[in-house]
């Protein structure tokens, strides 16, 4: 299991991987900001956070499905970043270091309150009932090729923890099924199996929206 | 992550159970579209819910990638609080020299 230590060094600089910039390309004056930041420049920093904040609170808000709770995880993932950006090499890029600095940070404190593993076990080994249904040889409709973003992102908000989690870091923040597993302390397999379970419910939630079950605060009413 | 051709399957005799079972490799080895993969296109042919399935999967995991840019902002009282929080850590670690550092955010 990756600690928050091992991800957060990553030890002597070594030569980027041009593949791990792909969905992340650099910002603009982002790495003069960095280099700022580590040499404890406070404008700096305060440019950094107008630059990540939104990717940061809505991977915060989509794993943990609430509102204050994300706004939370936000200022600790920031406070984390102040604290420790001087270990930042440039490996990989900036938004990728900070996202999974802020999915193993939102990982622990689900372990704190007890629910993460409760939850990926939950979807590991589903009961018959909340397992996906199988419907080969059904003659359901399909999705006739288009989902609009704002039903998907309703489907994903009602999806159990642990579904929802999975699919979250591979289909919506890029990262591999090995990254995954080693983030969510599982097999590779269990994370291929998983997104195949969180997609096949997406299915059946955006083919019958009725069938999705009350999710608590996803608004960001009042948040603002 | 397994490579493409990891999984031993005799795609001339393959069922749609079969198929089902090995969904989630399919979809992490291939390369480019399940629905598109040639070694498949007799069981699509034969079966068109299969082709069906796999095409609402596809869909939903290309709108999924639309989702990675965000819509909403924490509110203000995030980035209060981030200051503050630095303020006072600052404040203990480095004293007035500290304060003053950190006085730049406001």
């Amino acid at each position: 299991m990756n600690t928050e230590g091992q991800l957060m060094t990553q030890g002597p600089p070594a030569k980027p991987n041009p593949g791990l910039f792909k969905r992340n390309p650099p910002i603009a004056g982002e790495a003069e900001a960095i280099e700022a930041a580590k040499n404890g420049d406070a404008e700096a920093f305060s440019r950094l956070y107008a630059l990540h904040k939104r990717r940061v609170y809505t991977l915060c808000l989509r794993m943990l499905g609430n509102v204050s709770e994300a706004e939370d995880m936000t200022q600790e993932a920031f406070l984390h970043l102040f604290r420790k950006i001087g270990s930042f090499r440039g490996e990989s890029a900036f938004s990728t270091w900070l996202h999974r600095l802020t999915v193993n940070l939102v990982l622990m404190q689900l372990r704190k309150k007890g629910l993460s593993l409760v939850s990926l076990e939950e979807t590991i080994n589903p009961s018959e009932e909340d397992a996906p249904k199988r419907d080969f040889g059904s003659r359901d409709p399909v999705l006739a090729g288009s989902v609009d973003r704002v039903s998907l992102e309703r489907a994903v908000a009602s999806l159990p923890p642990g579904y929802r989690m999975v699919f979250v870091l591979h289909d919506v923040e890029g990262f591999e099924h090995n990254e995954i597993a080693t983030m969510l302390d599982c097999s590779t397999g269990n994370s291929k199996s998983q997104l195949h379970k969180a997609r096949l419910r997406l299915r059946e939630l955006l083919r019958n929206p009725s069938s999705e079950s009350p999710k608590p605060d996803m608004s960001t009413e009042g948040a603002k | 992550m397994s490579e493409p051709g990891d999984i031993n399957i005799n795609f001339d005799t393959l069922k749609p159970e079969e198929f089902e079972q090995y969904l989630p490799e399919l979809f992490a080895s291939c390369d480019g579209k399940v629905s598109e993969d040639p070694r498949l296109q007799q069981l699509f042919a034969a079966h068109p819910d299969c082709l069906a399935l796999v095409r609402d999967l596809e869909t939903i995991a290309e709108t999924a990638r639309s989702l990675f840019e965000p819509e909403d902002d924490p509110s203000d009282k995030v980035w209060t609080n981030i200051q503050s929080k630095l303020r006072e850590e600052s404040a203990l670690s480095s004293g007035q020299d500290g304060e003053e550092q950190l006085r730049e955010i406001d």
